[in-house]
């Protein structure tokens, strides 16, 4: 009976409760007919402001490469109010006149757009075949940087790769000497990574770009098929990046999409010299 | 005596309990959704389905979805693009259906179907269900029928109850509820948590169509609070309000939110005895958002917001003769970041009325006449019903009609502008007209001891069928694939049902229920069947359950149950390769199945109870999870506890 009581006197002034925010709830809704609660969410327009050492790039086109200078993007930082931009150069696609030999051969290293067939709702991307080969010109290459960024693809300008196991740029030691022994990764040939073009990609039919790339370096954001469509994954570890000068640099993807959830839209913290 | 007899009807359908004296097949029980007036189940002119709370305890169901595929021959979900749930009712797709919570519509919407996670099953009363065309009473969306859900009324001076169930996948569902009853006030709130795991599910080598690798589970969380105040025997106010919450987790960084607000008052005054009059108010916000799990923030991508005023009016006569005139006021508001623009508002009006005319002791006649107005394009629509119930014998009911349907093109429809990952672009038609359907059905029911039999066929003639048509190229634009929402010609779907249950005095009931249905699909100019969005619905359906319950003393009850059902293969025409239409098109075909679930419930006292289950008794897994499979790895064990605190000695 107890129990009883007390439930009832609670009732009592949870009815009031209810009744006065059931009005001001009523007021509130129907003072707007486009909806309540909007502070729940977040406004995607809003400026992300941009960390001492970091940098963003735009990497979400499918035919372009974002050649980043870690000295230019210090020196950009520098400079109050002012990000720094990669510069961007377009992949070529258009097919190269003046060969005559289209068949492809695995061997032969050549610039062009190899479009595999992948079985997308199968066994996945490692399942592919080669259908058609267009030669291209080579990829134009600005006359200094560091890495270049597609998407999900990482280049090195000469460079080899470590990834330590940090996942913080703060808890790296003092300085590169810590990763004079460990191996490190050179970028190599491929025609099954960079996408590049995107028509038929649900027949599973992708053109990628051949070119060299550094697929240790890449590993910080998986793309995976199926599902359709693409999930993908970021891999936050610090990578050490061992320029062609003998420098060294530390990288580390922290996001790949903005703020509206586009993804291949990059945040890189960054220490160069390291 | 009939007006006492109608004032007593809306005073218990309000109430909402269930009248089970003398009801082996709650033929007593008062259904509402036919005509807009409580009815008995026995005598309403409009043929109703109806699922009791007892249905819904006895198949456990957590959601409507749940309830609807293990008790409604006929109805299937089958999966779009991202796993997102499409139902098929006898032909009708969710925007074919209009779904009522407490006669309330529901706002908001995915692949044209309203949140069937949302629709909880606990606290609900009764569920009806009219199949059949009802705009005339119903307006947009009820070309297919009606599917009206009502909440429990507390009837206790006090109720507690706790439970919870535990099952594969991690499956659990946790849920609360506390009612208070006393002098004019009563009050229910209730709280329901769920969540289910992701989970892969392995598929045979070369399948046909697009297959399932990863069955996404979701969390969700419900919370509903309604206070109803009668100050007089004549009149009640109910004021409400609900929050909802589900979480579906496709990519770790970004999962998924889908929120809806809803509020609502309602009054309701018994004027006269012969005149009554319910005014209600009604809010409903359904949201979805993306939680970006990296930068920690919540951005939103949608939101579609209704308010809606109603009123409705009923006099009724001695003779038992109706009349009904209700106005209906929507202001319908909708954000969707792949619009063509940011939002769109639309203001819709309707009125309507309806005479039940109690013709003779043999013959009962309904007639109903609606006007709808829609401001986005200054579209209106008129939709007549006409119905008519015989009774050639006490325990005997024959009816058949006629009604109107209609769907208004949704907001969406008219104005998307998706682009599909750079595949293609689906695009709305400011130029679409309503899609219309003329329904024609006729059905028996007949009641002799401990049997009880019903039998119905339908056919139902679509015209201007909203869908998105072929996908194609402009001409402008040669590389760029554009799919379009397009009124199609020369749909119809035609079909029947037949039921036979029983209901024994010691203990054990049984029911068996089929049902046919045939999709005459729209084709093409050269009167080739062209390709179908969805996979057209099974033709073939069949329900049986037995029951046995024994109270072996006051402190020990068990009930053992098993569900079954049968559902047929189905052809359905698809592109070779939907994304190179120039392959033309082939028939692929989807197999046969059956499931089975075994349950028992297990009484201790009259607080505790004790529900293991076994779903998918015979352990199938699909060979491929096609898009209209049983997303199910097996069988699956359920465990259930459930505690009335009120009830505790």
């Amino acid at each position: 009976m107890k129990v009883e009581n007390s439930l009832f006197a609670g009732f009592s002034i949870f009815k009031s409760f209810v009744a006065v925010g059931s009005f001001v709830l009523m007021s509130g809704v129907l003072s707007s007919c486009e909806g309540a609660f909007e502070g729940v969410y977040d406004d995607p327009d809003k400026e992300v402001s941009i960390k001492k050492g970091q940098l963003v790039v735009d990497a979400t086109d499918w035919q372009t490469w974002h050649y980043i200078d870690l000295l230019e993007a210090d020196a950009a930082q520098q400079k109050e109010g002012k990000g720094y931009s990669a510069i961007e150069i377009k992949i070529p696609t258009e097919r190269l006149e003046a060969s005559v030999d289209e068949e492809h051969s695995q061997h032969e290293e050549r610039a062009g757009i190899y479009t595999y067939w992948y079985d997308v709702f199968g066994e996945g991307l490692s399942k592919r075949e080669i259908r058609q080969f267009v030669p291209t010109k080579n990829q134009d290459e600005p006359a200094s940087w560091h890495l270049a960024v597609h998407r999900n693809n990482v280049r090195t300008n000469g460079g080899a790769v470590y990834m330590t196991a940090y996942t913080s740029m703060d808890d790296l030691p003092e300085s590169s000497e810590a990763f004079g022994e460990v191996a490190f990764t050179e970028d190599e040939w491929n025609e099954t990574d960079v996408w590049t073009v995107q028509e038929k990609m649900l027949q599973g039919l992708i053109g990628n770009q051949g070119i060299k790339v550094n697929s240790l370096l890449s590993s910080w954001l998986k793309v995976s098929l199926p599902p359709v469509p693409p999930t993908f994954t970021l891999n936050n570890h610090v990578f050490i990046l061992k320029l062609k000068d003998g420098t060294f640099a530390a990288l580390q993807l922290v996001n790949y999409q903005n703020a509206a959830g586009v993804k291949c839209h990059l945040t890189i913290n960054y220490k160069y010299p390291y | 005596m009939k007006k006492v007899l109608f004032f007593l009807l809306l005073l218990t359908a309000s109430k909402g309990y269930a009248q089970q004296q003398d009801s082996t097949f709650y033929l007593q029980n008062v259904v509402v959704t036919g005509t807009r007036t409580p009815k008995l189940l026995k005598d309403v002119p409009i043929q109703t389905r109806l699922i009791t709370a007892e249905d819904i305890e006895r198949i456990d169901a957590t959601n409507v979805e749940d309830l609807l595929q293990q008790e409604m021959p006929g109805v299937e979900f089958s999966y779009a693009q991202n796993q997102l749930k499409h139902m098929n009712f006898c032909g009708f797709g969710g925007q074919g259906v209009l779904f009522l919570m407490d006669g309330e519509r529901l706002a908001g919407e995915t692949m044209d179907d309203v949140d069937f996670s949302r629709l909880e099953m606990a606290n609900v009363d009764r569920i009806e269900i009219v199949k059949g065309a009802a705009s005339a009473l119903y307006g947009s969306n009820a070309g297919g029928g009606v599917i009206n859900i009502i909440t429990k009324d507390v009837k206790e001076p006090w109720t507690l109850n706790v439970n919870a169930r535990f099952a594969k996948h991690e499956e659990r569902r946790v849920g609360g509820s506390w009612g208070l009853n006393r002098k004019a006030w009563r009050n229910l709130l209730s709280v329901n948590h769920t969540f289910t795991d992701n989970f892969m599910v392995k598929n045979a080598p070369d399948p046909k169509a697009q297959v399932v690798s990863t069955v996404y589970g979701d969390c969700t969380w419900n919370v509903k609070e309604r206070l109803t105040f009668s100050p007089t025997a004549h009149v009640k106010l109910i004021g409400r309000a609900g929050y909802f919450y589900r979480q579906v987790t496709r990519t770790f960084d970004n999962p998924e939110r889908y929120r809806d607000y809803s509020a609502g008052l309602r009054g309701l005054w018994d004027m006269t005895g012969q005149d009554h009059l319910e005014l209600s108010y009604s809010f409903d916000q359904y949201d979805k958002s993306d939680y970006h799990r990296i930068t920690k923030i919540d951005v939103r991508d949608y939101s579609n917001v209704q308010n809606i005023f109603r009123g409705v009016y009923h006099h009724s006569w001695d003779g038992g003769d109706i009349l009904t005139i209700g106005a209906d006021f929507m202001h319908d508001y909708l954000m969707n970041k792949n619009l063509g623009r940011k939002n769109i508002n639309q203001d819709s009006f309707d009125a309507y009325a309806q005479y039940d005319w109690m013709a003779s002791e043999r013959w009962e006649v309904v007639g109903a006449l609606r006007y709808d107005y829609f401001s986005d394009k200054k579209d209106s629509r008129l939709s007549p019903k006409l119905s008519a119930r015989y009774q050639p014998l006490e325990n005997m009911n024959v009816r058949f009609g006629y009604g109107m349907g209609f769907r208004a093109p949704a907001l969406k429809e008219k104005y998307y502008n998706f682009d599909m990952v750079g595949i293609w672009i689906i695009q709305g038609n400011e130029q679409l007209k309503s899609e219309v359907s003329h329904n024609f059905q006729a059905s028996a029911d007949y009641t002799r001891g401990q049997y009880n039999f019903t039998a119905s066929v339908y056919y139902n003639d679509v015209r201007n069928k909203i869908a998105t048509g072929v996908p194609h190229y402009l001409p402008t634009d040669y590389k760029q694939l554009y799919l379009d929402y397009v009124n199609f010609e020369n749909y119809a779907v035609w079909g029947g049902e037949a039921t036979v249950q029983a209901r024994w005095s010691n203990g054990l009931s049984a029911r068996m229920s089929y049902a046919y249905t045939d999709e005459r699909l729209p084709k093409n100019k050269e009167g080739q069947a062209v390709n179908n969005q969805y996979i057209p619905a099974r033709r073939h359906s069949l329900m049986v359950r037995v029951d046995w319950s024994k109270q072996f003393s006051q402190n020990y009850g068990l009930s053992l149950s098993l569900n079954g059902r049968f559902l047929s293969g189905v052809e359905n025409v698809e592109f070779v390769d939907y994304y190179d239409i120039s392959k033309g098109t082939n028939k692929v075909e989807y197999p046969a199945y059956t499931l089975w679930k075994l349950s028992a419930a297990q009484r201790f006292g009259k607080a505790w109870k004790l529900t293991v289950a076994v779903d998918n008794l015979l352990n199938y897994k699909p060979k491929y999870y096609y898009f209209n499979c049983p997303l199910t790895d097996g069988a699956n064990l359920m465990v259930g506890l459930s505690i009335d605190l009120n009830r505790l000695r």
